[in-house]
């Protein structure tokens, strides 16, 4: 038994020593891997923890490359009309193109105005109420909503696995065969992560990089003080639900559709501002076209009357025009030149 | 540097090795396989999809086009109290495919066990951890899109109680008041599981998808579309209808 047992030990060590240089090599291509921040800038100290890390270690630009392909190909709707890209315009701050509600197959409009997906590893839930709650799980909503690109996944997986193409990008970056949803979300996911807003005017100043001209500045104080609250920087969102007073009766019930607490219907989720001033139209239903009408409504037309109002809008803002003037040249600064023209987006 | 790593990394690979040696020379396992038959009313009759049946309680004519129901976290308890668990333990049974009725459990190992808990339902993590893969993924049919959650039962089908013609109840909900995740034990008594290397063992389970309404019916409603009361008490009595028959050592 003791003798039987030293041959095989004796074995196992001539293999491994065949073996060791490819134990080195592995461990010296593990350093050399593909590092993700020699590929994207420096996220600023003063943002938060992302909740979502593990797209990022799992970066190769590979995959990144993958799920580009994947984001900008109509092949994944129904009818090939409409790809993630058709409603995510990166000249848009990753919004749709100035419209109210965007058209999915066959030409069919949307019932909620296109929120940006920028900076999503931030968010806590997704959607204008909050109902999807994971990141990877968010592509299930708009590739099979029949409103937007109308495909079951069984459909969409059947189209990627009869495309050589995706078949041998597939194996090469995930290698698997046969790719299903779970290798779709993840690439789709790998590429949204890195669509990341930070580099704005407002973030170079927090920065110590330049400075507000005196309007901005005066903008910035009456943010702090009228806005801040919900729209908290430097996400520029809390990512609460509030009703910010728009309706005396809901068309769209919001989050309560989701919770059906009584205590939800008519709230949708803060919206982040960051790029807010190419996002237009603003609001859940996209009604008001410029950030005076949406000043105007916080200064002097919050519907008092309205269920569930958020407690901090009953009062309106009553703004000055000189006031709306600056807050709007302070929201300006929190467009990110860099990002509508990262290359590695288009 | 190269030296200490390649011997490091060797190193590992031999105590690795090593320990899955003893694995398999200590551990001898079996096979299980779970078998759920599907009956209706209180004649037991089997139940089948697109059959014309009539409700025992509350008499509504009913024809089902899909029942689907998730079966997850399969734990098999031994006499002396140590368990085992099933590790990729989702499953997906659906009456279109008879072979999602037989559920094969293996690498399970060798002994006598004196109880099997199984879950109906998927337990709230996997409803909050973005991709899942096998009988867990999206492709199935089976995770709401708009409100994130698996729907842990389907049933769809037609019957002149509704106005439109057709019923659907999707019912879901992992967390709350609406929780409908079930957990169940069956306790094995006079004949005890005894799983060996030989042959696969069997496990009988019943199920009669007519308790889905035996306190409801398509004419209080024809589609439930997300979690509350109702799906809850949908499922629940779906639920108490799942019982252990008996089993083959």
């Amino acid at each position: 038994m003791g003798l039987l047992y030293q041959s095989e030990l004796d074995q196992i060590w001539s293999r491994l020593f065949v073996a060791a240089p490819f134990f080195a090599w592995l461990f010296i291509s593990s350093c050399t891997k593909e590092n993700v921040s020699d590929f994207q800038a420096q996220v600023p100290v003063y943002f938060p923890k992302p909740n979502y890390t593990k797209h990022v270690q799992d970066f190769t630009k590979g995959r990144f490359e993958l799920g580009k392909q994947l984001f900008f190909d109509p092949l994944l709707s129904t009818d090939h009309s409409t790809s993630c890209a058709s409603c995510h315009s990166q000249t848009h701050g990753f919004a749709d193109h100035n419209v109210r509600f965007s058209s999915g197959i066959y030409g069919r409009k949307g019932v909620r105005n296109t929120p940006s997906i920028a900076n999503m590893i931030w968010y806590p839930a997704f959607g204008w109420d909050g109902g999807v709650n994971h990141l990877e799980i968010f592509h299930l909503g708009p590739l099979t909503n029949e409103l937007e690109m109308g495909t079951d996944m069984n459909g969409v997986l059947n189209r990627l696995n009869h495309n050589q193409n995706y078949r041998n990008l597939f194996k090469t970056h995930y290698g698997v065969e046969q790719i299903s949803d779970y290798e779709l979300f993840k690439v789709l996911t790998l590429y949204i992560s890195q669509i990341q807003s930070f580099q704005s005017k407002y973030d170079q100043y927090r920065q110590g990089k330049v400075n507000f001209s005196l309007e901005e500045q005066k903008g910035y104080a009456l943010f702090k003080s009228h806005c801040a609250s919900c729209h908290s920087e430097p996400l520029f969102s809390n990512f609460s639900y509030q009703n910010n007073g728009l309706d005396s009766v809901f068309a769209d019930s919001g989050r309560g559709k989701i919770t059906k607490e009584i205590t939800d219907y008519g709230k949708f989720r803060v919206p982040s501002l960051r790029n807010v001033s190419l996002t237009y139209p603003y609001m859940h239903d996209g009604r008001f076209w410029n950030l005076n009408e949406v000043l105007e409504h916080y200064s002097n037309g919050i519907v008092e009357n309205s269920q569930n109002l958020s407690p901090d809008l009953k009062k309106g803002m009553n703004l000055s025009a000189a006031q709306k003037q600056q807050l709007i040249a302070f929201l300006n600064t929190l467009t990110d030149y860099k990002l509508l023209s990262d290359k590695r987006f288009y | 540097m190269k030296n200490i790593f390649s011997i490091l990394s060797i190193v590992l690979v031999i105590l690795f090795g090593a320990t899955s040696c003893d694995k398999n020379k200590q551990k001898a396992t079996g096979e299980l396989e779970i078998a759920f038959e599907h009956v209706w009313g209180m004649d037991e009759t089997a139940f089948s999809l697109n059959t014309d049946y009539v409700h025992p309680m509350n008499s509504e004519a009913l024809n089902f086009s899909t029942f689907k129901y998730y079966v997850s976290n399969i734990i098999l308890t031994k006499e002396d109290g140590t368990l085992w668990k099933d590790s990729n333990s989702y499953y997906l049974i659906d009456l279109s495919k008879p072979s999602s009725l037989n559920l094969a459990l293996s690498h399970v190992p060798v002994g006598t066990y004196k109880s099997m808990t199984y879950t109906l339902g998927v337990d709230s993590l996997r409803n909050v951890s973005g991709a899942q893969t096998g009988a867990l993924s999206t492709a199935n049919g089976m995770f709401w899109n708009w409100n994130s959650g698996y729907i842990m039962l389907k049933a769809e089908g037609t019957s002149p109680a509704s106005s439109s013609g057709s019923f659907a109840y999707h019912l879901g909900g992992f967390s709350g008041q609406y929780n409908i995740v079930t957990t169940k034990t069956v306790n094995f008594d006079t004949e005890k599981l005894m799983i060996n290397n030989d042959h696969a063992c069997e496990i009988h389970m019943k199920a009669s998808p007519s308790y889905l309404l035996c306190n409801d019916a398509v004419a209080n409603g024809a589609n439930v579309m997300m979690p509350g009361a109702r799906a809850k008490s949908l499922a629940l009595d779906f639920y108490s209808s799942v019982v252990f028959e008996h089993l083959h050592n």
